[in-house]
C-alpha cells in the first residue's frame, strides 16, 4: 500500500457521547484541552482544515434524492462531530497526532483517512479491469 | 459539509456503469466549483485506521467494504441548509444506493456551547 499522500489525511471526530458521563466543568476543561491540542497543532503547520459539525443534519438517500433522515445527530454511533485536513504526508504520521487527541480519554474514536485524488468508482473499474485481465491470461 | 456514504455501488453496476456515474460525479463537482459553491472536496482512500479509547488502541476500519463508510467529501460554501440540500439531491451516485450526509459546520464545538450554556442556567 502506497503511504506516502500529498493530499494529507483526515481525522473524523465521532460525537458518541464521550462527554455524558461528565459535570459542565470537566467537558469544558476537556473542551479547552482539545483547543490548545488543535493550536498547538496548527501553530506547527500540521492543519490545512478543520471544523466542527453542528449536531444536526440530514441524509438524503434513493433515486430521487429524497429526505430519509432529518437528524438528530447527536445520538447516533457514527456521528460525526468534525474533521481535521492534516497536513502530512503518512499514515503513521497522522495515526501519531491522532492518538494525542485529549478527548480519546473519555472513550471517544478517531477514524483517520487518507485522502486521495482517485474517485473510489475509478479505482473499482481499474480493479475490475484487472481482475479481467488476470481471468483471461 | 456533503459526506458520501455507501460502497454498495461496486456490486451493482458493471464497469462502465461506474466509469459512467465517476465522469458524471466529476463534472458535478468540476460545475460547483466554477459555481463557488464547493471550495474543498477530495475522495478517500478506502484504507484507514480508527484510534479509539483512552488506551489509544488503533485498529483497521471496515472502510472497504461497509455501507456506512465515507467514500468522499465535499465543502460547500452556501448560505442555507435549503441550498446545501438541493446540491446533495443532485448526486449521481444517489440512485446506486449512495447516501449524502448533510451537514452545516459549526463555529465552535457545539459539545462546549452546549455545556457552557447549560452551566450558565444552572447558575441562575
Amino acid at each position: 500500500m502506497n503511504t506516502q499522500n500529498e493530499d494529507g489525511h483526515m481525522l473524523l471526530f465521532s460525537s458518541n457521547e464521550w462527554y455524558k458521563e461528565l459535570s459542565h466543568d470537566e467537558i469544558q476543561e476537556v473542551i479547552s484541552q482539545a483547543k490548545a491540542w488543535f493550536d498547538r497543532l496548527n501553530a506547527e503547520g500540521k492543519i490545512k482544515a478543520g471544523q466542527a459539525l453542528a449536531r444536526k443534519g440530514a441524509i438524503v438517500s434513493g433515486r430521487n434524492g429524497r429526505l430519509v433522515s432529518d437528524g438528530p445527530f447527536a445520538e447516533s454511533k457514527e456521528a460525526i462531530g468534525g474533521y481535521l485536513v492534516l497536513d502530512v504526508e503518512t499514515l503513521e504520521e497522522a495515526i501519531a497526532i491522532a492518538r494525542t487527541n485529549p478527548a480519546l480519554a473519555y472513550g471517544t474514536s478517531i477514524e483517520i483517512r487518507p485522502l486521495t485524488e482517485e474517485c473510489p468508482l475509478d479505482a473499482w473499474v481499474r480493479e475490475s479491469a484487472l481482475q479481467e485481465q488476470l481471468a483471461n491470461a | 459539509m456533503l459526506l458520501f456514504r455507501g460502497t454498495e455501488l461496486r456490486k451493482s453496476l458493471s464497469p462502465e456503469e461506474l466509469q459512467k456515474v465517476s465522469e458524471n460525479w466529476m463534472a458535478w463537482f468540476r460545475r460547483l466549483t466554477e459555481e463557488g459553491k464547493a471550495v474543498a472536496g477530495n475522495p478517500l482512500e478506502r484504507e484507514g485506521k480508527i484510534v479509539s479509547g483512552k488506551d489509544r488502541i488503533v485498529s483497521d476500519g471496515p472502510f472497504a467494504e461497509s455501507k456506512e463508510a465515507i467514500g468522499g467529501y465535499f465543502l460547500l460554501d452556501v448560505a442555507t441548509m435549503d441550498e446545501a440540500l438541493a446540491i446533495a439531491t443532485e448526486c449521481p451516485g444517489l440512485p446506486y444506493g449512495i447516501r449524502v450526509e448533510v451537514r452545516p459546520v459549526a463555529g465552535e464545538c457545539p459539545i462546549g456551547a452546549e455545556a457552557r450554556t447549560e452551566a450558565q442556567f444552572a447558575q441562575v
